[in-house]
């Protein structure tokens, strides 16, 4: 190897491992702090390295609020909008692609209109709806709401449009249903697809926070996010505990990432650059 | 799995370039009609209804009503409490730009071309760095999506302590420096900077991904004939990727806007807008304004201008696009 390709590789290396240590430089910190006492965690000179690690922290921090009851909502609330966002999206997605019906190009026109509308710009509004129909601090206020999924829907019609007609006229010559067609033809072969955006959609409404802050209010209903907050206002100072009340939440999601970080890369690109 | 994801991407694309076609006959047109009688018409009818049905009225009760609740409120006025509000035409719009409101539209115009700067330009360049056919550097690709993918409250708390005076790591540093401590959230000079920092640290990792993404479609060929023509690393890059990628770099541009936009959990934890309004964007005033001080009348007007500049963005996209295939 010649020595130019030698010290061009190493430079690489280096600027690589510069990125990593600052995206993995908090979350050690964060590690670090959890585990020191109450007097080193405020020592601006204390070692870096706790001298005795208080794995106490972490049970201490889990006493002091309802994290399973949080955990318990930041789930139901994750699954059931995931799984509201993956079906309908399916659904519709099929339909627009595949079956005829009048009306069919301005319903998929209002459908797509949901990417036009940022949350963002309509929390006061949705605040005020979703308290006119009383659903506020309930599981149907958090979750139907993000049931309906523009990018969802037109993701899957993408797909469908691309799969070969000839296997649904098969089914139909057989004598098959519109509905088995779809059931038993054309949804198993969008199951990649679902794979792709599982994942993302499931770790995007686990760690939703604008949406949960505007129609809960009480620490029984609050997700995850929500209770770490409270969290913090309630601890100010003691940053050991708000740190291992950070790691209970992160680690969970950390580990999901590991496991699933090749469904995440083609998550995240999925639908973004076509 | 993978194979069959990646299968059901180039699907994908076949789809786009067929639905981008006005002229391509609907699906199921002319055979479908050959066979189908009008009750099994009928019936796909009913079925498609039933399909579209859950996407199509969630999305008008859950975006389309509040949007105009929105637009018709940001003209009427007063708090949350006024059982009888009046119409006060633009009066809300005029009052919340002189009470903050223009000034956070300055802070969200700074905050996002900061964002957007520092998350596509670290992006790009780590894009290219894992690009590299230096060995193992391709799994090195996996540590960048855990900011991504972690609580943002979380990490908030983290990087809060990160700036804490005295013993957090910053200050530690500064005075092992010999610097003076810096409390860079709560002072208003510096206040946005300590935002925009962990802002990018949070998100830049999604433009690594998809300028790895990008930076895979240039052909190889392509590239080797540059090599072979003499191009060293800059003006290949220059000259054949940067050029090949302009649709990319573009749909990339538009997603980190409207994220920079978005920003709020960043700012509800570690500043709250503050100090003294330095670092409450558009989204915070509509959220204080809204929920903290019950001046529906403002949050809405500012509601409103956000919309319309998300909509902006939305609109430049689907107009660059057009010219950027066009010059294909």
């Amino acid at each position: 190897m010649p020595a130019s390709l030698i010290a061009r590789r190493a430079v690489v290396y280096l600027l690589l491992g510069v990125a990593v240590l600052v995206v993995a430089f908090p979350l050690l910190w964060m590690a670090v702090s959890a585990l020191k006492t109450d007097a080193e965690i405020i020592n601006p000179a204390a070692p870096l390295w706790p001298a005795h690690p208080q794995w106490g922290n972490i049970g201490r921090a889990l006493g002091q609020a309802p994290f399973g009851r949080w955990y318990l909502n930041t789930a139901v609330f994750g699954v059931a909008a995931t799984a509201g966002q993956l079906t309908s999206g399916l659904l519709a997605g099929y339909a627009f692609a595949v079956l005829d019906f009048p009306g069919r190009r301005v319903l998929f026109l209002v459908a797509l209109s949901g990417l036009m509308v940022p949350f963002s710009a309509i929390i006061v509004p949705m605040a005020q709806l979703l308290g006119d129909l009383g659903w506020l601090n309930t599981y149907q206020g958090l979750i139907v709401p993000n049931i309906a999924s523009a990018l969802g829907a037109f993701l899957f019609r993408q797909f469908f449009l691309g799969t070969p007609r000839e296997l649904g006229e098969a089914a139909r010559l057989d004598g098959a249903s519109e509905l088995r067609v779809f059931l038993s033809v054309y949804a198993p072969l969008a199951r990649p697809v679902v794979a792709a955006l599982a994942i993302i959609l499931f770790l995007q409404n686990w760690n939703n926070f604008l949406f949960p802050l505007i129609v809960v209010n009480t620490t029984e209903m609050s997700v995850l996010s929500q209770g770490l907050s409270v969290f913090q206002s309630q601890f100010t100072t003691q940053y050991n505990l708000i740190m291992a009340a950070s790691l209970i939440t992160i680690v969970p999601v950390l580990l999901v990432a590991v496991a699933a970080q090749r469904h995440i890369i083609e998550g995240i690109t999925f639908g973004a650059l076509d | 799995m993978r194979q069959a994801a990646r299968a059901g991407r180039a699907g994908t694309r076949a789809a786009s370039r067929r639905a981008a076609d006005p002229a391509a006959p609907g699906p199921r047109a002319g055979r479908a009609g050959l066979v189908a009688g009008p009750r099994d018409r009928r019936r796909t009818w009913a079925l498609g209804y039933a399909f579209v049905a859950p996407t199509v009225l969630l999305t008008v009760l859950f975006s389309l009503v509040p949007l105009a609740m929105l637009l018709w409120r940001s003209l009427y006025g007063g708090g949350v409490f006024d059982l009888a509000p009046r119409f006060v035409g633009l009066d809300n719009y005029t009052g919340m730009l002189a009470e903050g409101g223009a000034r956070a539209l300055g802070v969200t115009g700074v905050y996002t071309a900061g964002f957007v700067v520092l998350t596509m330009g670290a992006g790009l360049a780590l894009a290219l760095l894992l690009n590299s056919r230096a060995p193992g550097v391709a799994r090195l690709r996996a540590p960048f999506i855990i900011p991504l993918v972690v609580p943002v409250v979380a990490t908030a708390l983290i990087w809060a302590n990160m700036f804490a005076p005295r013993f957090g790591p910053i200050d530690r540093l500064l005075a092992a420096l010999g610097l003076p401590p810096a409390d860079l959230p709560a002072s208003p000079g510096t206040a946005l900077l300590a935002v925009l920092t962990f802002g990018a640290w949070q998100f830049f990792g999604q433009n690594v991904i998809l300028y790895v993404a990008a930076l895979k479609s240039v052909p190889r060929d392509v590239l080797d004939a540059a090599s072979v023509d003499g191009a060293g690393a800059w003006r290949r890059f220059a000259h054949v990727q940067w050029p090949m990628m302009r649709r990319q770099t573009l749909l990339i541009w538009v997603v980190t806007t409207l994220t920079g936009l978005q920003t709020f959990t960043q700012i509800y934890v570690l500043t709250q807008g503050g100090p003294d309004g330095a670092t409450q964007t558009a989204l915070y005033y509509v959220y204080n304004e809204g929920f903290v001080q019950f001046d529906t009348g403002r949050a809405n007007a500012m509601g409103v201008l956000l919309f319309l500049i998300s909509l902006l963005v939305t609109v430049a996209q689907i107009w660059l696009l057009g010219r950027v295939d066009r010059a294909r």
